[in-house]
């Protein structure tokens, strides 16, 4: 019960966040209401559990990514200044695609209500999970990514494309300088 | 599947540990040679993807790698990550062609004599190979991210000019979005089945168990889903939004490999995902299928229709890539081995005849400085051998004899009329006559009109001979003799329908 | 002890630890103008407060001087007129100091201040923290830190002044720069006491000889650098370059809100001190500890201290950094040498492990004719 309200708390936020974000006239303010998301965000993993990755949330989400956008922000726009408005000539039509959407979404994701452990027909078997993999759960991970057996190509690719990002970078940010 | 690491394994990822290498060797090699030398890097690039492309077939040929005779369950490694099978050889194969190709006719342009630009190709080639042989969600996410992020760079690669940022932006935001989606519909998979291998849920879906009713319906929204990402990387209609502009500002030697290689890339993943049934059995009773007959039709419809009007002849065959992909699209919907083969071969000669028209335009605007039409006047005058390269690689995308396109739409008509979809290849018939008018246009500006600098020829560098003569030839090969290459990708078909049993 | 219990204590025992180390921060803004003032030759405060000890001259002699200075300088800060600029961004410019305490005192919740004790006929195990056996202890620490850059972003940017923005802009490209080489440092002590949780890398510390710094002194050094960096200390206290920015970030604010800003400067002084002692130098783990385990307080805190004297020493000693050479040190040699030290670190714990170091130890001494 009481992980319900806490549930439900924790999604409003990050629900309420996420509306700011898109709806605030303010580009700095709207960056902040997202790093409030990612918080919410962090918040449904501890629920669910999931330390290291409310952990990882933070560390990447909050404190990189949301810096990164902050900072460009503030080298990019002039202080103060920056009120854009949400909408242009098409959010009429964006509206009706995301609420079309929403509703498609929503009716099939209603056929499995009410959801309790027993009215759902599942496909397959659901994993175990038990305290002692949650308590390792960090060296569980850690050993899935490097498994031959699990999620090691993935893992290795994962690098691949981090040095194509990285020299995509580059790319981007080289000077350009000489002029041919 | 077993964790111990055996060397078929590894010889399964030879390809791509030995572009890994090459792409050390380009970036290394970059830092290490004069600056008037420069075009030496797409030499090293052009000449380490041969050796690959040779070592993946000779692993095949004299290694027996892959397997043909595996079972399934011996052909999922690593975890079921990836699957060694004829498939992942037969779009290796397009993609190492692709990457030799394009390298070659990259050397010669001044602007992208650059260890970067090599790199991010080798790096796309890694992920489109990789793509092609995932038999997992998260392998298949990662190989289409690590294609997808090189490939937004190498579209804006021109930072100078203005169109070519302006097609990396386009790319990235509609890449991004379309991803996001697919991503979401493969979430949706994940959470009705708790199983991430493709394969593993392809014998949930299709086993005995029926599929109760509410999964039904989330396996039509995740479908229409993956469709979307799915839609965007073969540039189906109505995903095809990105096509002309992207093709139209990117570097002309990465058009002609986004249209061939990522393309080839798409529908690798495209009939892996939907013909393992990782979406339901896939049969005419399925309610994604009439999504995507629809899709194949518009596609096909519609990409033709839109080129009749270009004046840019890369916006041109933008719009044909986009007709075109509506074509293999007639092998996917089939779901028979017969079908998935055409498609297969059908992208196959696609990208020897793409990339040697796209080696043409670049060498001819190379010299005109755009990519007008008109420049393309009196080109049998000016330089008559490009002129007829330029001829069989259109009559090829046009489906004429004896060039690889007639054999590779006949293959795919064939396969579905087999399946009793007369309708379907009537329309493909109807507008491949559609595209012939187009296509034809191009020769009549090339043979039949003159221009003022007529006396002014087109210089050829050797590298871009030898990439030339090369496509020119496999096309009319596979036209004439196409034989063992059918044979070759219908066996690499059958694997699509393997069931885990 | 149920859930509801267990959070109810840990509420207690948060409030106690948080009051203590908002006392420490009080004393350690004396302790740092105190001690800079010895290393410069000057006196320090030495007026606010002190003990009369009686002499034979008559006249008593002023014992610790300037002990009530903190207390001074808290009224000072409280009742002076706390300033709005007029056009700063309220929400944000309110916000500000508030994002930076707030993280400041987060740190606290994961370090062990004592081993299994019982206090009051409650029994803390596996240790003594406000939640302990937090499975990702050091993980959450280096989340934490990172978060702390925004108070610092928030006030540059809200202030609406170009020295704040120029603050601002440098704190987060050192926090990102200088993040990076301590995350791959912190990794070293999890690796050699194979866990996150901060309570067994401190266990992993049995005896002096056992503390990690003195099998990994090069980790320990990166990442005191790292956390002076975080910390925004000299010499990496660019942000605040009183000569070229004018304090920087915090020149708009007046009154207890640039309090806050100075009380989460000294609060994370305090946390990092503590988290060094417990990666690198047992923690509170010390001689009887694991008898008398009241002691852990004792030891934590001296060591606590010691590190808070060795900031304040490297502040009165080094010079600031310049920017462009701040970044060339992050990148270029921190993360360099970081990332080396932890591949090094991995390859002898994988060879220990499957059993090669000791023969390649000793064939190595007899090869070259010693063993």
């Amino acid at each position: 019960m009481v992980e319900q309200i806490v549930f439900i708390l924790v999604s409003l936020f990050t629900l309420i966040t996420a509306v700011v974000v898109v709806t605030n006239r303010n580009l700095f303010h709207a960056a902040l209401a997202l790093m409030a998301s990612f918080l919410g965000v962090a918040g449904l993993y501890v629920l669910l559990d999931a330390g290291f990755l409310a952990a990882a949330q933070l560390l990447v989400y909050i404190g990189a990514i949301s810096i990164l956008i902050i900072f460009a922000i503030m080298l990019t726009r002039r202080l103060m200044h920056a009120l854009e408005s949400p909408f242009n000539s098409q959010w009429g039509l964006g509206a009706f695609t995301a609420v079309v959407a929403f509703a498609v979404m929503a009716g099939v994701i209603a056929q499995f209500w009410p959801v309790t452990p027993d009215s759902v027909t599942p496909l397959a078997s659901r994993p175990e999970v038990s305290a002692s993999i949650l308590r390792g759960s960090v060296a569980e991970l850690g050993r899935a990514l490097v498994s031959s057996d699990a999620y090691v190509i993935p893992f290795e690719i994962a690098s691949v494309l981090l040095l194509a990002a990285l020299i995509g970078a580059i790319v981007v940010a080289w000077p350009k300088a000489e002029d041919e | 599947m077993n964790s111990v690491i055996t060397s078929s394994w590894v010889l399964a990822l030879a390809p791509e540990i030995s572009l890994l290498v090459l792409l050390i060797i380009v970036l290394i090699y970059d830092r290490l040679i004069k600056p008037e030398e420069r075009r030496q890097i797409g030499l090293v690039s052009a000449w380490g993807a041969t050796v690959i492309l040779l070592l993946t077939l000779g692993l095949w040929l004299f290694g027996n790698e892959p397997n043909v005779q595996a079972s399934l369950r011996d052909s999922l490694i690593w975890g079921g990550m990836l699957r060694h099978d004829l498939i992942t050889l037969v779009f290796r194969v397009m993609f190492l062609v692709a990457l030799i190709v394009t390298s070659l006719i990259s050397m010669d342009v001044e602007k992208l004599q650059r260890g970067e630009y090599f790199a991010l190709l080798i790096t796309a080639t890694v992920g489109f190979s990789l793509m092609a042989s995932a038999s997992d969600l998260i392998m298949l996410y990662i190989g289409l991210e690590t294609a997808s992020i090189s490939s937004y760079v190498l579209a804006g690669f021109l930072t100078k000019d203005m169109r070519s940022p302006e097609a990396g932006m386009k790319y990235f935001v509609y890449g991004a979005f379309a991803t996001g989606v697919m991503l979401y519909g493969l979430s949706l998979l994940y959470g009705i089945t708790t199983q991430t291998n493709l394969y593993v849920i392809g014998s949930i879906l299709t086993g005995a168990q029926a599929i109760p009713v509410e999964a039904n319906a989330v396996l039509l929204l995740s479908a229409a889903m993956i469709v979307v990402g799915f839609g965007f990387k073969i540039a189906a209609v109505p995903f095809h939004f990105w096509t002309p502009d992207v093709y139209e500002g990117s570097p002309t030697p990465f058009t002609a490999f986004v249209s061939t290689a990522s393309k080839a890339a798409g529908f690798a993943v495209f009939i892996r995902v939907f013909t393992a049934g990782a979406l339901g059995t896939p049969n005419p009773s399925r309610e994604w299928w009439a999504m995507l007959v629809a899709m194949c039709i518009v596609t096909m419809t519609l990409g033709n229709l839109a080129a009749i009007y270009q004046k840019n002849i890369k916006r041109l065959l933008a719009y044909s890539s986009i007709a075109q992909a509506g074509y293999a699209m007639i092998g996917l919907v089939t779901f028979t081995p017969d079908g998935s083969g055409a498609a297969m071969f059908y992208l196959l000669m696609y990208v020897f005849t793409n990339i040697a028209a796209f080696g043409v335009i670049i060498l001819v605007s190379n010299i005109t400085g755009s990519e007008d039409l008109d420049d393309f006047r009196g080109l049998s005058r000016r330089s008559p051998y490009l002129a007829m390269i330029m001829l069989v690689a259109l009559l090829s995308l046009g489906g004429i004899p004896p060039t690889a396109g007639f054999l590779g739409k006949f293959y795919l008509f064939r396969a579905a009329v087999n399946a009793g979809l007369w309708g379907l290849a009537l329309i493909g018939i109807l507008n491949a006559f559609v595209a012939l008018y187009y296509y034809l246009s191009i020769v009549k500006y090339m043979y039949l009109y003159r221009s003022e600098e007529e006396h002014i020829s087109i210089p050829v560098s050797r590298a871009a001979q030898v990439g030339l003569a090369f496509s020119t030839f496999f096309v009319l090969l596979l036209g004439v003799y196409s034989g063992p290459a059918f044979e070759w990708t219908l066996n690499a078909a059958n694997a699509f329908y393997a069931l885990i049993g | 002890m149920t859930p509801g219990q267990l959070a109810l204590r840990s509420l207690i025992v948060g409030f106690i630890i948080t009051f203590a180390v908002i006392t420490g921060f009080a004393y350690t803004t004396l302790l740092e103008r105190k001690l800079l003032a010895r290393l410069q030759g000057r006196i320090g405060p030495n007026r606010a407060g002190y003990i009369p000890v009686p002499t034979r001259s008559g006249k008593p002699r002023r014992f610790l001087g300037g002990i009530m200075q903190p207390a001074a300088d808290a009224v000072k800060l409280f009742f002076k007129e706390d300033i709005t600029p007029a056009k700063v961004d309220r929400w944000v410019y309110t916000l500000a100091p508030m994002l930076a305490v707030i993280p400041a005192i987060l740190i606290l919740a994961v370090i062990p201040w004592a081993g299994e004790i019982t206090i009051l006929g409650q029994t803390f195990s596996p240790y003594f923290a406000i939640a302990p056996g937090v499975n990702v202890g050091i993980v959450f620490v280096l989340a934490i830190t990172s978060i702390g850059v925004y108070g610092v972003v928030l006030a540059g940017w809200a202030s609406n002044s170009k020295y704040a923005v120029l603050g601002g802009i440098r704190a987060s490209a050192q926090m990102i720069s200088y993040e990076l080489a301590l995350g791959l440092t912190v990794l070293v002590p999890i690796m050699l006491a194979d866990s996150m949780d901060l309570g067994e890398i401190v266990a992993a510390q049995k005896g002096v000889i056992d503390w990690f710094v003195f099998r990994q002194p090069l980790a320990a050094i990166i990442f005191w650098i790292g956390a002076l960096a975080e910390l925004q200390r000299a010499p990496f206290d660019l942000l605040e370059a009183e000569q070229e920015l004018s304090a920087g970030y915090t020149v708009e604010y007046a009154g207890m809100r640039f309090g806050m800003f100075f009380m989460a400067e000294y609060m994370k002084m305090i946390a990092l001190s503590a988290i060094t002692a417990t990666l690198f130098f047992g923690g509170y783990r010390g001689p009887f500890v694991d008898q008398v385990p009241a002691l852990g307080f004792l030891y934590i805190g001296l060591k606590t201290f010691i590190g808070l004297c060795i900031m304040i020493w490297i502040r009165a000693t080094l010079p600031r950094f310049r920017y462009d050479q701040l970044m060339a040190f992050g990148w270029k040699r921190m993360l360099p040498i970081s990332v080396l030290n932890f591949v090094v670190v991995g390859i002898f714990i994988v060879l220990q492990e499957e059993g090669i170091l000791q023969p390649l130890f000793e064939n190595t001494l007899r090869f070259l004719g010693i063993g």
